[in-house]
């Protein structure tokens, strides 16, 4: 653990926030998925995600687990960093793969930004969730090419795309101070210096795209909160609610 | 090496004691799990491993299991276990030892390199089935000739 600047902190704890609540939103198809292979897949993909997260956390406050709970568990809502994209609860399983596809794209373009960061935690971690993430694109990747080449499907995750572009851009807006973590080598850019290349991606994958008519959701730098943020909180926390000492 | 090759060689071989959660029977130290002993003058040991993946939840078994292990170590005051970030694990950390038991008692197969698995039963290349198995580290292939269904693990 390093001492580290406030405006590191809120560069790691928004892409931790991300990463734990994609992750959990990712277990939340266990079961439910359209078929077994992928309960397998979102639980193991989810399972990496939290990992993650928990890796960030870590480089914030050390490797015990309480204050790693307290970070990740017990924060007012208005103290995370999240974006809307990961705080909102998918009803539909393509939305849901439409998601976890624009997610990874942008996180992959995300972990480069801590290759060379000035806190060697963070650089030894976007090494090594660079080798769990291929997997990951690669299960979004290998369902898409099937279901966008069939009509209904390929209509149904188009008209999910457009449901979900607005928020998958404010993905990229930054926290305060962003620009002082830059200055001091914590990530070498901006998240938004990616969404130039993540867009190529986006139109690479799903086809051409007006992106002068579709405007990012205003999260005031990640301030605001999704209106399903308080019920996914709260089932995260349901167990700890009612035992605050529970482990397993 | 550290002052004391002994006390080093004992704790080694406590951490190797350590069987794998999920294949009971195959050492850590087999898996590639451990990556470094320190070993100070007060005898407070520290022990580095390497996660499979950052989100396996049988980190914390493993982590206790290896600091019940090397405490019981005669001339041991206190141990520290840490999961490290860097390097990252990768099957060719696998010892060949562990590679031929995997095969042989739990008919898991490694996949090195490019080439498609081997199944343990007949030796046939195996073809992928999902990508993500019964547990994280391990994608689920069927044998091309006998049919087995074989389980891979790949980093």
């Amino acid at each position: 653990m390093s001492i580290l600047s406030p405006a590191a902190r809120e560069v790691i704890i928004a892409f931790a926030d991300d990463e734990h609540l994609m992750g959990q939103q990712h277990t939340e198809w266990i079961g439910v998925a359209p078929f077994l292979e992928e309960d397998l897949a979102f639980a193991s993909i989810g399972q990496d995600e939290l990992g993650h997260a928990a890796l960030l956390f870590e480089v914030i406050v050390g490797s015990d687990d309480a204050p790693i709970d307290a970070i990740a568990f017990f924060r007012d809502a208005d103290d995370w960093r999240s974006c809307t994209l990961v705080e909102c609860t998918l009803q539909d399983w393509g939305d849901t793969l439409v998601r976890h596809w624009l997610y990874d794209a942008a996180e992959e373009l995300r972990w480069q930004l801590f290759a060379d960061s000035s806190v060697q935690a963070l650089a030894d971690l976007a090494v090594r969730a660079e080798s769990e993430e291929r997997f990951h694109r690669r299960h979004a990747d290998a369902l898409l090419d099937a279901l966008l080449t069939v009509d209904d499907a390929a209509g149904r995750l188009q008209s999910a795309l457009g449901r979900l572009l607005p928020m998958a851009l404010a993905m990229f807006e930054g926290v305060d101070g962003e620009t002082d973590a830059v200055a001091e080598g914590v990530i070498s850019a901006p998240f938004a210096s990616c969404a130039e290349a993540w867009k190529q991606r986006v139109t690479d994958r799903f086809g051409a795209q007006d992106w002068a008519s579709i405007a990012a959701e205003p999260s005031a730098n990640r301030t605001t909160r999704h209106g399903d943020f308080a019920s996914m909180l709260d089932r995260i926390r349901e167990v700890l609610d009612l035992d605050r000492s529970a482990v397993w | 090496m550290s002052q004391n090759p002994e006390l080093e060689l004992a704790v080694h071989q406590a951490v190797a004691s350590v069987d794998d959660p999920e294949y009971p029977g195959v050492s850590i130290v087999d898996l590639g799990l451990l990556e470094a002993i320190e070993i100070d003058e007060n005898g407070t040991i520290a022990i580095g491993l390497v996660p499979t993946f950052s989100g396996c939840p049988a980190l914390a078994v493993i982590a206790d299991d290896v600091t019940e292990a090397v405490e019981a170590v005669p001339g041991v005051l206190d141990v520290a276990v840490t999961w490290l970030t860097s390097p990252a694990w990768t099957v060719e950390r696998i010892s060949h030892d562990a590679r031929q038991q995997l095969a042989a008692e739990f008919t898991v197969a490694v996949e090195l390199g490019r080439r498609a698995p081997e199944c343990p039963r007949c030796g046939a290349p195996t073809v992928e089935q999902s990508l993500f198995g019964p547990s994280r580290c391990r994608s689920v292939h069927r044998c091309s000739s006998c049919q087995e269904t074989v389980e891979v693990m790949r980093s």
